[in-house]
């Protein structure tokens, strides 16, 4: 690897703490200052900052295990409503709820004490009174929270014998073409309407009635959820009360292999884990990256696994004999496109903006050479014309440029396709699924390279394609994208390509070889 | 260190063998009389008679269907979780409200319940993890088919009609 590769992170001017309205109250109080304030939690003494509570204080520090939590999320505001999280304060009269009660200096805090956990096991008895014994059929099962705390500080035993609350409307309810709610599942932390309230601000979601009936409906029940991220409900509904349509009764939890990876369905580049189960990715979900996405990730992102794990995806190499396409193998097919470029009096080499940096600077540099001809190497977006169009679309995440890696191929030295047309003869056309497709003639000679599907190569504006050089998906390859605040983020592969699919690199090998 | 030497030393009355062959000619005959005077046979008939097993004998699989004729099963992936040969393939979905007359408990269904019985061990795990009852083990023992691919049981194989336990009788 050339130096230019190595990761290079500027601390960008970001607007991360979504939930501005709440300023948090150390906002202003400088962690540099000396000396900071102690607090002792479980016998072991730690520094904090200012303003932290004590459930901030054992996140920040690490503190053993986590102290258990159902409302309390480190994305959103504070509430104080599920007492789990509740801790034994020297010199205090009562127990206090470790995410709200902020921490003092000399405090001294125990947070599995008897009382604690005796406090605990209340507290599950209590939620567990009406919650449904269906952790077969809920989707939760395997990552819920409720069914982690119960096993630990849960009672053996319930100690209710009554019939168990139903909301007979709400068990299997449609929030939005995304969402399904099962009321019955629900714990009331209302992590749901905060999450609309302060970090969307779309306010579509609100809890009607009180006590027993207390219930989460849409708050126009006509539109339903409308927001743009409701993905993350479903992320972090401690119990199965929020699934998402897209992956609900698709997969147990307990079966899926995480990888991180890169989402690269726009320019933000949020951090994802890639759940895959024998190489099928089953869905995405969002890191923590507190440079770049938050706790949180968009649905058009979140869903955007569908498109490469598309059915029709082209994944053995292609090439047109009499009108038809015929599957051959890569040494048949770079032979016959070497022979195309060849004899063209011109060629164009476009590399769609979802490209790696790897891959830019591989096609920019030595794959002319490889061909043996001169060529044109430009890259095409599709979205947006210059760097100053790719605007947020919302306060979020979501971005106007849908490619990944714009800056990153600018980078490289290219420069934008011109009017984003191509004129010459021959067309070598590189793109990872992403990238919009330039104008051209209806019968220029075109060599696709990358993700694309039958449909897509089908329906290609010229139809002239010569053949489809099948290439890897993001979460598929190693790689490097520059995302919009110009954070360079590196990605191992998620997954391993079933198809007969080569990355780049592997293919500009088969080129050298056939020299 | 060397060899230890293990063979037994035989006496006399052994070393002529006659004896032994008496004892065994001796419990011979006593079947033979028995099966060919007294009519006390220890086989079967077997295709005409079949053999009685225990209740607890593990045979042929089937699902337990309710009044509707509705699989018990609701795609819980427990059998499948737990199956030690990975012999069992659930396809899950969600189950349309017509065939749901009883709400929440039976919201999701097997759209496809494939049991490759040529990998089964039946250890009887599957059943034993099921919470709704609704895979189990018959007691049915004849197994024997003629292509491969009848060895894949499919959920409306699986679905027949069963009685009891499903002993063959």
């Amino acid at each position: 690897m050339s130096n230019n590769l190595e990761i290079e992170i500027k601390k960008p001017k970001l607007d991360l703490n979504y939930t501005s309205d709440k300023k948090p109250v150390h906002s202003d109080a400088n962690p540099d200052v000396k000396p900071l304030p102690k607090v002792t939690i479980d016998g072991k003494t730690y520094e904090f900052r200012p303003g932290d509570t004590i459930m901030q204080v054992a996140e920040r520090m690490k503190v053993h295990e986590e102290i258990p939590r159902y409302c309390y999320h480190p994305g959103m505001p504070i509430a104080g409503t599920c007492r789990m999280c509740t801790v034994e304060v020297e010199k205090a009269p009562k127990l206090m709820t470790s995410c709200s009660t902020p921490a003092a200096d000399g405090m001294v805090v125990h947070t599995r004490s008897e009382k604690v956990l005796k406090s605990r096991t209340g507290v599950m008895d209590f939620l567990l009174t009406n919650h449904p014994l269906d952790c077969p059929v809920c989707d939760k099962a395997g990552e819920c929270d409720l069914q982690d705390y119960n096993f630990e500080y849960g009672p053996s035993k319930s100690n209710f014998k009554e019939e168990k609350r139903v909301y007979v409307d709400a068990t299997t309810k449609k929030l939005s073409d995304k969402i399904t709610l099962n009321m019955n599942r629900c714990v009331h932390c209302e992590r749901c309407v905060r999450f609309t309230d302060d970090v969307t601000k779309t306010n579509d979601l609100v809890m009607v009635n009180r006590g027993w009936h207390k219930e989460l409906e849409a708050t126009d029940p006509e539109k339903g959820l409308t927001n743009d991220y409701q993905g993350c409900l479903t992320d972090f509904c401690p119990v199965g009360a929020l699934t998402m349509n897209d992956f609900r009764f698709k997969k147990r939890s307990w079966f899926l292999t995480k990888k991180a990876s890169v989402c690269d369905r726009c320019s933000k580049g949020c951090n994802i884990e890639v759940h895959s189960d024998a190489d099928i990715v089953y869905r995405y979900i969002p890191i923590f990256n507190e440079m770049v996405n938050g706790h949180w990730m968009c649905d058009e992102g979140r869903t955007s696994y569908n498109d490469f794990m598309n059915p029709m995806r082209v994944i053995a190499p292609l090439m047109k004999h009499e009108g038809e396409f015929h599957a051959t193998s890569f040494e048949t097919l770079l032979t016959d496109i070497k022979k195309h470029v060849r004899e063209a009096s011109s060629v164009e080499l476009v590399v769609g903006t979802d490209a790696t940096r790897e891959e830019a600077a591989l096609l920019k540099d030595k794959v002319p050479a490889l061909f043996g001809k001169s060529m044109n190497v430009s890259y095409h977006n599709g979205f947006i014309s210059s760097l100053a169009e790719d605007k947020k679309l919302d306060h979020m995440l979501r971005m106007t440029d849908k490619t990944p890696n714009t800056r990153g191929v600018e980078e490289q030295g290219l420069l934008a396709l011109k009017n984003g047309e191509v004129t010459s003869d021959v067309v070598i056309f590189f793109r990872n699924g992403r990238a919009g497709i330039p104008k051209m003639k209806a019968n220029q000679k075109v060599i696709l390279w990358g993700v694309w599907t039958i449909d897509e190569v089908k329906n290609f504006p010229s139809q002239n394609v010569l053949a489809v050089i099948p290439g890897l998906a993001t979460i598929e390859k190693a790689g490097s994208y520059k995302n919009a605040d110009g954070i360079v983020q590196k990605f191992h592969p998620a997954i391993t390509h079933r198809g007969s699919a080569l990355s780049a690199h592997q293919v500009a090998d088969v080129l050298k070889s056939l020299n | 260190m060397g060899t230890i030497n293990i063979s037994r030393k035989y006496t006399a009355k052994q070393k002529s063998y006659l004896p032994a062959i008496f004892v065994g000619l001796k419990i011979t005959m006593k079947h033979f009389i028995k099966g060919f005077f007294f009519r006390k046979n220890v086989t079967i008939q077997y295709p005409e008679v079949k053999r009685d097993y225990s209740d607890r004998f593990r045979g042929m699989h089937f699902i337990s269907v309710d009044k509707n004729k509705t699989e018990n099963c609701t795609a819980c992936f427990l059998c499948e979780t737990v199956c030690p040969a990975d012999c069992i393939h659930i396809v899950a979905d969600e189950r349309e409200d017509e065939f749901n007359p009883d709400g929440v408990k039976k919201e999701k269904k097997p759209v496809s319940f494939d049991i490759d019985a040529l990998r089964c061990c039946f250890c009887g795990f599957c059943e034993e993890a099921c919470p709704k009852d609704a895979i189990k083990m018959s007691g049915n023992y004849e197994m024997a088919v003629s292509s491969r691919e009848e060895a894949f049981y499919d959920l409306d194989h699986l679905k027949r009609d069963i009685k009891g336990r499903g002993k063959i009788v």
